[in-house]
């Protein structure tokens, strides 16, 4: 079922079923997306350099700067177009200002999940005046690939958060 | 009204609260799942998709940190008194519940004397009182160690008898130390699995641990500060808005016997409110702002407040009315 061929079938089936036509413009899965939590830990090598390294993030404690990243996958053939991560900021955390990162990708934010902007480019308004929002008032996170994923490759998303 | 008790000895009478500053912890509550979820938007040819990656959670870890702090100023004893009490508070200052042990002890260098502890010698002060009264349970470490809740304290009262022969002016301070029973150590500690909601405990801050050291004063007579305020606006009624007038009457008295010798009241102004000139008086006698001959003054270093010198009072002498005002700013 991997062709394309195979899904025009799938369309006309779906239009004699009298599908909307929201639902037959659906590709199959092809990216599979993960996301995994991480602390960074220092770490002393045996010439005594310090060095920063991440590990799994399992019981944290207020405070806490969590790492965040999420992998996009592509396991189809064919390639992916216009890639967009988004990204809630978790309950009971702060994003971390300018930590968002995405190799390739455009990262805006929002306040509501609906209005993105780039950082600084978000106001609030406070007392009846309007000022730029501050990045711990950031609760979303977008980042939009520039380039297409090749079948096999992945994409990565990350920002940082610290627990309240 | 603020009132003040035991305030002061061999003369000054000071209104400062610093004794009882407010400690509060922050943080999400332990054994709280930080879940996480992204979404992905994507098309494949002219076919759009959508994808949700899996939950990652991490689980909030429980910090042990308390803070003790001392509710009395100065407390004025005299030779030999028995059952003489300092108060303390015990804050959880993490982030779960966590139970306390308690110790108390009164060798501690520095002062003139070593208060002998009382038997029980520590206290809950189970009726709120302040001080020790026939309803308030003794500690008995290991039985009744007090259990708190994240934010929660409990107040606490350390006894001690005060020697025979000490004489007027000497200082004994005797100290109240609580820490978890889970386990202190360093900051970063980690006792794994140990924590609130089988979570991992994390030594914080404060090592776990924490105390407070208070302090008998020897002195035959005891000077006591009780300060009233009203409140009178600008537009004829009470509310104490910006330009409001606030006029304090603090009244002063002596109980015990002997003489408090050069007896000084300070009160530092209050924040964010201006001293109106003019407004001091003792006992309804004007006092000039200046410092100069007549009692009283006001000044503005180290701090803005205002000074009376009371002189020598006794238990005799009677209260003695000090007044003044300020605006809120």
């Amino acid at each position: 079922m991997n062709s394309r061929k195979h899904n025009l079938y799938a369309i006309v089936a779906l239009i004699t079923c009298g599908f909307t036509t929201q639902a037959f413009a659906q590709a199959k899965a092809c990216i599979e997306l993960k996301t995994t939590a991480a602390v960074e830990k220092e770490v002393v090598n045996d010439k005594g350099e310090k060095s920063k390294v991440l590990v799994p993030a399992g019981k944290v404690v207020p405070g806490t700067e969590v790492v965040w990243t999420v992998t996009a996958n592509n396991s189809c053939k064919q390639p992916s177009d216009k890639v967009t991560i988004n990204n809630a900021v978790p309950e009971h955390m702060t994003m971390v200002a300018n930590s968002a990162t995405g190799p390739g990708s455009q990262v805006t934010y929002s306040l509501d999940g609906k209005t993105f902007a780039s950082a600084g480019q978000l106001t609030v308004q406070e007392n009846g005046v309007t000022r730029p929002a501050r990045a711990d008032e950031y609760k979303h996170i977008r980042w939009e690939f520039k380039n297409s994923l090749a079948p096999g490759a992945s994409a990565y998303a990350s920002f940082r958060a610290v627990l309240n | 009204m603020l009132s003040v008790r035991h305030l002061v000895a061999v003369g000054v009478v000071s209104l400062l609260g610093m004794w009882a500053r407010e400690v509060r912890a922050v943080g999400v509550p332990a054994g709280t799942s930080i879940n996480n979820t992204a979404q992905v938007n994507y098309t494949v040819g002219s076919l759009s998709a959508t994808a949700t990656s899996n939950t990652s959670t991490v689980t909030v870890a429980e910090i042990l940190d308390v803070v003790v702090t001392l509710q009395t100023p100065s407390v004025p004893v005299i030779a030999g008194a028995n059952q003489q009490d300092l108060l303390y508070r015990v804050t959880n200052t993490g982030n779960g519940p966590e139970t306390f042990r308690l110790q108390m002890s009164s060798v501690i260098a520095g002062d003139e004397f070593d208060p002998t502890p009382a038997a029980p010698s520590i206290y809950f002060d189970t009726d709120a009182s302040g001080d020790l009264s026939p309803g308030d349970v003794p500690y008995v470490v290991g039985s009744n160690d007090p259990v708190l809740d994240a934010d929660a304290f409990v107040t606490i009262l350390v006894v001690n008898d005060i020697p025979a022969g000490v004489i007027d002016g000497n200082r004994g301070f005797s100290r109240l130390l609580a820490d978890a029973r889970t386990g202190v150590g360093a900051p970063g500690t980690t006792y794994a699995g140990q924590g609130s909601a089988g979570t991992d405990a994390v030594v914080g801050a404060t090592g776990a641990d924490g105390e407070a050291t208070g302090e008998y004063l020897v002195a035959g007579i005891a000077l006591n500060a009780v300060k009233s305020q009203s409140v009178a606006d600008q537009f004829g009624g009470t509310r104490p808005v910006p330009g409001a007038r606030i006029n304090y009457t603090i009244v002063v008295s002596a109980t015990g016997s002997g003489t408090a010798g050069a007896s000084v009241f300070t009160d530092d102004i209050p924040a964010n409110t201006t001293y109106v000139p003019g407004t001091l008086r003792l006992n309804s006698a004007a006092l000039s702002d200046g410092v100069d001959a007549d009692a009283g003054d006001f000044s503005t270093t180290p701090n803005a407040h205002v000074s009376v010198q009371l002189g020598s009072l006794s238990q005799a002498s009677g209260s003695q009315t000090v007044q003044f005002a300020v605006t809120i700013n």
